[in-house]
């Protein structure tokens, strides 16, 4: 049940799985020049055609940047990304994963853990939609809480890739915002503000309209719902609250600073 | 406000459930008062965080402690219970992440002294619970079937437990502690409405993620995931899903119309709370219960069994 679409002329976006060594799990990862096929091939007077016959030619990664891990690990989320010993587990229990295939949880540590960004930057388009289900915490053997993991990688993206955040991602940015705003900014949470005003960004107006919506919205001023929404409300006092919060967030000296990714 | 009497028992509402999720927040309130505790809202409380805050380091933590701090001032209850499974898992992630990390907790605890609402430093001694497992420890299978007056025979119910009621352990402490449930496979919905004489089918989603987080932004995948679900549950042959957390039913119920124009019929199945099969299994009827507030019609097919 691939959600992925498969886009042959745009290698930079929807990677296609090539016929060239279709069949190697994660197979995303590799570079086509990588990847060696023959038609035939004799090893020692044995023919190996077949799936023998595919070789991964190694690669020679220099550009390591430790201080980019240090980066991660002072961070409340990303704390644990020392313990990785790269099982795989947690790709292997992924609801994500068998959706997009690209969405690989293990490499996205993995890729952190080197500072890899020329890698990172290639996944910028889905390493945005963990679903936080945690399946992936539940089973890691080593407790590194990869789910959380997810969510540094976001403040890692948000930092060095202000460019592309704002253009592929403009969307999920502009939801996590209407979010900040509503639960700092307010202390509570309006349901119905945040779904209507995530359906305009999302450019769903038009649908905002239709049968289905109307439908909803018709039924809960019917049963009352609707006001209960309007009666909310903030918690007293929630101004002080609002204050520390934003103090404490401005004066972090970690990537988790609200003016170090912006 | 009064202390708590031995009898109730302070609890957490969140933002979802005192608005377009009143039919929880009442049948769970119902339930619990007919099963001997009185739930009594904190005063005050604050949006929880619902998962868009982790990356922000310790702020992320005092949002659910800031409740945590309400309820032991204004009702002297440690302890803090919840019915949506998004509040649970932020409460447990805080209160679990502070007692094993002292940084941690002086930051948050740096945040309450400039806030300067109470005169207390936050300790953690106290314990998030989720409803379920609330009232499964503290009264058990036998109370609930010695309330059941309307048993729900032949009703096939199909329990759907989702994401954050029994995971991380690390968090929620399922397989650790003795009297919590099962991570992976987890058996009290099953016992409890097994008790109310409803029969529960295996079907296997029983723990999947229904998208709910990213419900708003990515829809395509939350559908995707729902589709999956509900049309498991339907060749299992279930009449109507049971859930406890009111994000499963932004997905499941609210988004239901959407996902059936999307994959047909096999995705259309009448999804309800635990805790409205329990409210009238124990004799409410049916618009206490407010099964009219579900929009995939839950009482068409409790009419046709003549509940």
């Amino acid at each position: 049940m691939a959600l992925e679409k498969h886009d042959n002329k745009n290698l930079g976006g929807g990677r296609p799985v090539a016929e060239k060594g279709e069949h190697i799990v994660a197979r995303h990862l590799i570079e086509d020049d990588n990847i060696k096929e023959e038609k035939n091939l004799v090893i020692d007077g044995v023919d190996v055609s077949g799936r023998w016959n595919t070789f991964i030619i190694s690669r020679v990664n220099s550009d390591f940047d430790r201080s980019f891990f240090e980066e991660i690990k002072k961070t409340v989320v990303g704390s644990r990304i020392n313990r990785c010993w790269q099982c795989g587990m947690c790709t292997a229990s992924c609801t994500v994963t068998p959706l997009y295939r690209r969405f690989n949880p293990r490499a996205f540590i993995y890729m952190m853990q080197l500072g890899n960004l020329k890698e990172l930057k290639k996944y910028i388009d889905v390493a945005w939609r963990c679903v936080g289900c945690y399946k992936c915490s539940q089973r890691c053997p080593k407790q590194v809480n990869p789910a959380e993991m997810m969510e540094a990688l976001a403040l890692v993206i948000k930092k060095y890739f202000q460019e592309e955040v704002k253009t592929k991602l403009k969307l999920d940015e502009e939801v996590k915002k209407i979010y900040e705003d509503m639960i700092i900014g307010h202390g509570r949470l309006d349901l119905a503000k945040l779904h209507t005003s995530a359906m305009q960004k999302s450019g769903k107006t038009k649908e905002l309209f239709g049968k289905i919506e109307r439908g909803a919205i018709l039924k809960m001023l019917k049963d009352g719902r609707a006001f209960s929404v309007l009666r909310l409300g903030k918690p007293h006092n929630w101004s002080s609250s609002k204050e520390a919060i934003e103090n404490y967030l401005h004066k972090l000296n970690t990537i988790e600073n609200s003016e170090a990714g912006v | 406000m009064d202390k708590l009497k031995e009898n109730q028992a302070a609890y957490y509402p969140g933002c979802a459930l005192l608005t377009i999720d009143r039919a929880y927040n009442n049948s769970s309130k119902l339930v619990s008062k007919k099963m001997g505790i009185e739930l009594v809202e904190i005063p005050d409380y604050n949006c929880c965080g619902i998962g868009e805050m982790k990356s922000k380091g310790a702020a992320s933590m005092y949002m659910p402690l800031r409740n945590m701090m309400i309820a032991k001032n204004k009702l002297g209850s440690k302890n803090l219970i919840m019915a949506c499974s998004v509040c649970y898992h932020e409460f447990s992630r805080s209160i679990t992440r502070v007692k094993e990390n002292q940084n941690e907790l002086s930051a948050v605890n740096a945040i309450f002294k400039e806030a300067g609402e109470f005169n207390e430093e936050y300790i953690p001694d106290g314990e998030a619970r989720h409803i379920l497992e609330f009232l499964y420890n503290e009264k058990g299978v036998e109370e609930v079937k010695k309330n059941v007056v309307k048993p729900l025979k032949g009703l096939k119910v199909a329990p759907y437990y989702g994401c954050l009621y029994s995971r991380p352990s690390m968090y929620t402490f399922t397989d650790k502690k003795p009297k919590m449930d099962n991570s992976e496979r987890p058996r009290f919905m099953h016992e409890f409405l097994e008790a109310l004489g409803a029969e529960t089918v295996f079907y296997g989603n029983e723990v999947q993620c229904c998208g709910g987080r990213n419900v708003v932004q990515d829809e395509e995948t939350s559908f995707a995931l729902c589709s999956q679900t509900i049309s498991k549950a339907k060749k299992a042959g279930a009449d109507v899903i049971a859930l406890i957390c009111p994000k499963c039913a932004g997905a499941l119920d609210v988004n239901q119309p959407k996902i059936v124009e999307k994959f047909g019929k096999d995705s259309k199945l009448p999804i309800v709370y635990l805790t409205q099969l329990m409210a009238l299994a124990f004799g409410f009827s049916k618009k206490e219960a407010e099964f009219s507030d579900m929009i995939s019609e839950p009482l068409k097919v409790l009419n046709e069994k003549g509940f």
